[in-house]
């Protein structure tokens, strides 16, 4: 028996599941009947009938706004519905509450890591549940047993070490295994590789059939369609709060369930505006600083610049280097062919380059202020006469760049963490519209973003082009950095390794560079 | 732009909400005043209300320093330390034979270098506010019983000591200078980009830093301000009691962290106005005052205090939640 299985049994005695509470793989193990769910007047989840079978990875898709959280948190007992019912092995159940939800055997992991950071990785695992002898903690059996899950499981991954010390994406193997630890039998993974590395993604692909086998049923939320193609066995649909449909994945395509989600073809999507590169703006020769090397590169209006890499492979901080954020230790930047020293941020702004930055949650918003302060925080000083801000002017420019993106939101008023991903992403790249750059810099602007606003952002970048700006586009997501730039450069380890002009090198060639393989 | 299909489910919008929780402080000080004036006659005596408008004026003004400061999702421990501290100077200054307005002014100017201290030490050594200013708590006592040789400093200078039991047009001088302080502060905080500025900081500092924002300039002006603030209520203490003591003001800090709490500031910062502190200072002096003439023991007028900030915070969050 594995470890694995040996510490979830642990958990199964415990849970003391009726025996009563098993079907056999392949049989609804559970079933949604007419589940809605309304916030006051708001139908947040139309009365929805989906079945899930024991043992199926099931994919949900939709856009941001469409139903998936709703329906996770009913499902996971966080908010009651409103009607409907739902049979758990074929008895009807309440999941009123996150601890009914996890004695079932039901739970979540979610996007954003929810763990203690400043915990050892097999305290994390264990948090709550500690092994123990007469109250005491048997730290050196847990991390015995939490490194053996890992093994195990194919994860290299110290369970001593502090969680903090590990990438987004191991923090986000260790939930994984935490949960796999824990006798569940249905398993909701909300947009699990958005953070994550293609070899982490890996891991965790391998993970997830394995418990498949295992018998345990998987709810996999993503936006990537290839995910879903290569794990899914049946996906459902949602749309607009309305369950459209749900397929097997072998008797449907990517092109008909985008039709499902949002009624347009993929080709509207990487729609690219043809304008005419001209001018040079901005040309690094052999910029180094923390986290990347010698990067010489240029920029003409008109044009999409494209960085593609592994996450940590230097474009982030190659960008942040170039925007003033992190310190330049070598190399020269030229700015309209005149060599310029950016030593800070507000440096950056006032040449006209601005910066979209990867993080919406850590750099790109101040998510318990409104939006319209968002938007407007970059523009302040053109706002105000000496210090004192215009506020006619204030709600003006906040307003027009709401109604320009489009930013679904009843007022300027209401708080950017009141938004969905895709509207969050919307208000960060409204701040910096307002500010008039000719330099914009998009770091991962479509992480978490549906796709009917990556649609909307790319038609955007058109825009952009062709008032004469230029733009440098990193991205870990192949098929968008690809289809979109006019230069291709690939980074690996802090160094440009590769550049390619618009579609000179297929994605494999592309992908080999930036692996190193 | 097309994709209207998706709803959003978005709260109803937060403005205005800083203007009712206003008023329902206000409403509670005004219950507070009607009831008092019930209970006991001699609550409404216009010796009691200069009274009550004097005990309230110094933690009013600490109080709104403290909440730029909080806003910052920072703290200033320092503040009472300071007003005993600079009671000290201004009396020392004042007993040199400095004149008046210079003294004051060189007093204030301390405060000035002791909030640019705490904001060296934040931004440059990268202390936690709560560690750099609790140092400057201790040492400037220290300092000022240093100075003082453990004494107290008595003032002759009668101009100075009358000013604190003026009126002007029959209210209290110490209260005007509550609204000196409360009018430029809300310029500062609501109307300038400065202040747009403090709320961003405190929301989220890298955001603001990457929007161009001298996130560093910011913080120094917030601890600036509130250091500032409470070196103008060492002079005022000092003009009240006519003596400079290191020792006094004992405590302040906590009042006005109180004071700005109850008035709505959040702790974690980006929260916060001008209005809400100066209502939540009146609401505690109220208190006091209303203790001692009801005779209340005032021992238990602490636990009272203590009682107050939780109801009212809690009441807070409720309606938070509530808006969310």
């Amino acid at each position: 028996m594995s470890s694995l299985q040996e510490l979830s049994h642990r958990h199964e005695d415990e849970a003391k599941l009726a025996e009563s509470e098993t079907v056999p793989r392949g049989a609804p193990i559970l079933e949604m009947r007419g589940l809605q769910k309304k916030y006051g007047f708001v139908e947040a989840l139309k009365p929805a009938t989906i079945t899930f079978l024991a043992g199926e990875i099931h994919a949900i898709v939709g856009e941001n706004g469409a139903g998936k959280s709703t329906l996770i948190k009913l499902l996971t007992g966080v908010i009651r519905r409103t009607a409907g019912e739902v049979l758990w092995c074929g008895k009807p159940v309440q999941l009123a509450t996150p601890t009914e939800a996890i004695s079932r055997g039901i739970n979540a992991v979610h996007q954003e890591v929810v763990l203690c950071p400043h915990l050892s990785v097999a305290a994390n695992m264990f948090l709550g549940d500690e092994l123990n002898r007469n109250g005491l903690m048997r730290k050196r059996a847990m991390e015995r047993a939490a490194q053996a899950v890992l093994d195990d499981l194919g994860f290299q991954l110290p369970a001593a070490a502090v969680l903090s010390s590990l990438t987004i994406g191991q923090q986000q193997l260790v939930a994984t295994a935490r949960a796999a630890m824990r006798g569940i039998r249905f398993l909701i993974f909300d947009e699990p590789t958005a953070y994550l590395t293609r070899q982490e993604s890996a891991q965790l692909f391998r993970l997830i059939r394995r418990l498949r086998e295992e018998g345990v049923t998987i709810v996999y939320i993503s936006h990537r369609m290839e995910e879903v193609f290569e794990l899914a066995d049946r996906v459902s649909v949602l749309r607009d709060g309305t369950h459209v449909g749900t397929r097997l994945i072998g008797e449907t395509n990517e092109n008909e369930l985008i039709a499902l989600m949002i009624n347009r073809s993929i080709e509207q999507i990487y729609h690219k505006e043809k304008v005419p590169a001209a001018d040079v703006i901005v040309e690094t020769r052999g910029l180094s600083g923390p986290g990347f090397e010698d990067i010489s590169l240029s920029v003409r209006s008109g044009e999409i610049v494209g960085l593609y890499g592994l996450i940590g492979a230097g474009r982030s901080e190659f960008a942040l280097g170039l925007y003033g954020r992190q310190p330049v230790t070598a190399g020269e930047i030229f700015w309209d062919g005149k060599k310029v020293a950016i030593p800070n941020e507000r440096t950056a702004m006032d040449l006209g380059i601005a910066l979209a930055p990867e993080s919406r949650r850590d750099q790109g918003l101040c998510l318990n202020l409104p939006i319209g302060l968002n938007i407007n925080l970059p523009v302040f000083r053109r706002l105000s006469s000496g210090p004192v801000i215009r506020r006619r002017d204030e709600a003006e420019n906040a307003d027009r760049q709401i109604r320009n993106l489009a930013i679904k939101t009843p007022s300027r008023a209401v708080l950017a963490s009141a938004m969905s991903g895709g509207n969050q992403q919307k208000i960060v790249i409204g701040k910096w519209l307002s500010h008039g750059a000719r330099l914009f810099i998009f770091d991962e602007p479509t992480v978490g973003v549906d796709v009917g606003t990556k649609a909307e952002i790319y038609r955007l970048f058109g825009e952009l082009l062709k008032q004469g700006a230029g733009i440098i586009l990193i991205s870990s997501y192949l098929p968008e950095v690809y289809e979109l730039s006019d230069r291709l450069h690939v980074f690996r380890g802090g160094r440009l390794v590769a550049s390619h002009d618009h579609r000179a090198a297929s994605h494999e060639d592309v992908l080999t560079q930036a692996i190193g393989a | 732009m097309s994709v209207e299909t998706t709803t959003e489910s978005a709260p109803a919008p937060k403005k205005g909400t800083n203007i009712l929780l206003g008023l329902t402080l206000l409403g509670l000080l005004l219950a507070l005043w009607l009831a008092l004036g019930l209970a006991t006659h001699a609550f409404w005596s216009p010796n009691n209300i200069s009274n009550l408008l004097r005990q309230g004026a110094m933690t009013a003004i600490l109080a709104v320093g403290q909440t730029f400061v909080i806003i910052t999702a920072g703290i200033d421990l320092s503040v009472g330390a300071i007003v005993g501290f600079t009671s000290v100077i201004v009396a020392w200054l004042l007993q040199a034979g400095v004149p008046l307005w210079l003294s004051i002014l060189l007093t204030l100017l301390i405060g000035v270098a002791i909030g640019a201290f705490h904001g060296f030490g934040i931004v440059r050594m990268g202390l936690p506010p709560f560690i750099i200013t609790l140092a400057t708590l201790t040492s400037l006592r220290g300092i000022g019983l240093l100075i003082t040789n453990g004494s107290t400093i008595s003032i002759s200078h009668e101009g100075f000591t009358n000013f604190s039991r003026a009126d002007f047009l029959g209210v209290p001088s110490l209260f005007w200078m509550v609204i000196l302080v409360a009018i430029p502060a809300f310029v500062y905080l609501h109307l300038s980009r400065f202040g747009r500025y403090l709320f961003a900081v405190g929301s989220n500092s890298e955001a603001a830093r990457l929007s161009g924002v001298n996130v560093n300039r910011t913080i120094y002006l917030a601890y600036i301000l509130s250091a500032t603030c409470a070196a103008l209520v060492g002079v005022l203490l000092a003009s009240r009691i006519g003596i400079g003591n290191a020792t006094q003001a004992e405590g302040w800090e906590l009042q006005a962290i109180a004071s700005s709490v109850i008035g709505g500031t959040s702790l974690f910062g980006a929260v916060g106005s001008v209005h809400g502190p100066l209502l939540g200072a009146f609401i505690l002096a109220t208190i006091n005052n209303g203790a001692n003439l009801l005779n209340v023991n005032s021992f238990w007028q602490r636990i009272i205090t203590g009682l107050l900030i939780i109801v009212i915070v809690y009441f807070d969050q409720l309606r938070r939640r509530g808006t969310r």
